[in-house]
């Protein structure tokens, strides 16, 4: 295989998505059926979309989701945990075999914070992992958090605190803090 | 065994008479490529294996009746057999409803079996270690392929500011998992 003008990354993952204008989209698949090393090319972005799609329906990745996307995992048949918290709120939480994703809910005012980073912390409040600069939509009253599954189901009995915290030049400011009491419901005792 | 024929050589030579070494090569020539455009466009990876036979047959029917008038022209005839034939396949709702209570949810679900092996672990810690807004276009994307607007509505930027960051997310997940190029 010598292709002489390969397409990129960018264009087949686009005409994967079906969002390539009419006119690129033919003449990408002409060059398709007599490229074989750029049909390799696409084969490899669908095995990345694949595995993407894969891990989001495994729940093992901690990111901050859409209202949309929760809907489809639902229609799609998974089974969500949710807990809802109000700043300063507390909540008792647990993970079964039975759930697939872990959803935390986390109200906050957020007007006229420009950035605002997710932090969580143990139980003696020192932070573990920062996600900086989450997505939040404008006028949103509240973030959406899917914890990792893959963790939260080893995860022994402990406690957990999330705090939102609104950065700008004046530094950093608390938005809602919220305490996560993980009591383990699955068999044998749990352990990072 | 012969020399690879080209194209336009393997036509004449199916156009000949009876050449199973000629048909088997245009299977396995085109069979890869039409698959993918049958996975593309009907997302369902049974019904691209249906196109594929339904081209790969009105191909070797029209070459054993020497209908293809430009021999050279074979990979662009078959292009044009794929669009025609999903053109039909769409329009043929009942078709699509037996697809539809055959593969139910599986519909939408990619092709494994011929896609190349990705290490699962490795992509996981690839995607966690994108920044936030770009790991939110990458799964939204892919887990649902929700539309730029959709995307860019819940991020609130432009549809353009989405296109860049999808582009870039999946670079960096490309360079990530070691895949060249």
């Amino acid at each position: 295989m010598n292709c002489s003008e390969p397409f990129g990354a960018a264009v087949l993952g686009d005409y994967w998505l079906g969002v390539l204008g009419g006119g690129e989209e033919e003449v990408l698949e002409e060059h398709l059926f007599g490229c074989d090393e750029c049909g390799a090319r696409l084969r490899e972005m669908i095995a990345l979309a694949d595995g993407v799609r894969n891990l989001a329906k495994e729940g093992c990745l901690r990111m901050v989701v859409s209202e949309a996307f929760l809907r489809r995992v639902e229609e799609e048949g998974l089974r969500v945990r949710q807990y809802t918290l109000p700043a300063g709120g507390e909540a008792q939480c647990t993970v079964t075999a039975d759930d697939d994703l872990l959803i935390a809910r986390l109200a906050a005012d957020m007007s006229g914070a420009r950035r605002v980073d997710l932090s969580i912390r143990d139980g003696d409040g020192v932070e573990r992992l920062r996600l900086p600069d989450i997505p939040v939509r404008a006028g949103a009253s509240s973030v959406v958090y899917q914890e990792s599954m893959t963790f939260a189901k080893a995860a022994p009995d402990n406690e957990m605190i999330m705090r939102l915290m609104a950065l700008d030049e004046a530094g950093e400011r608390l938005l809602g803090e919220y305490v996560f009491h993980h009591t383990r419901s699955l068999p044998g005792p749990g352990g990072w | 065994m012969r020399k690879e024929l080209s194209d336009g050589e393997l036509a004449v030579q199916i156009g000949l008479g009876s050449d199973a070494e000629a048909e088997g090569e245009l299977y396995r020539r085109m069979a890869p490529r039409i698959r993918l455009y049958g996975l593309r466009h009907l997302r369902d990876e049974q019904a691209a294996e249906d196109l594929t036979q339904q081209v790969l047959m009105k191909t070797l029917e029209a070459l054993r009746a020497g209908r293809l008038q430009t021999p050279e022209k074979l990979a662009s005839f078959v292009l044009g057999t794929c669009r025609i034939s999903v053109l039909d396949l769409r329009r043929n709702t009942q078709r699509r409803e037996r697809l539809l209570e055959k593969f139910g949810a599986d519909l939408t679900a990619p092709a494994q079996a011929w896609l190349p092996p990705l290490d699962h672990d490795q992509l996981a810690r690839c995607v966690q270690s994108l920044r936030e807004r770009e790991r939110s276009v990458v799964v939204m994307t892919f887990y649902d392929e929700q539309t730029g607007a959709d995307v860019a509505s819940f991020l609130g930027i432009s549809e353009a500011n989405v296109r860049v960051i999808r582009h870039r997310a999946i670079q960096q997940l490309r360079d990530c998992m070691g895949v060249a190029g």
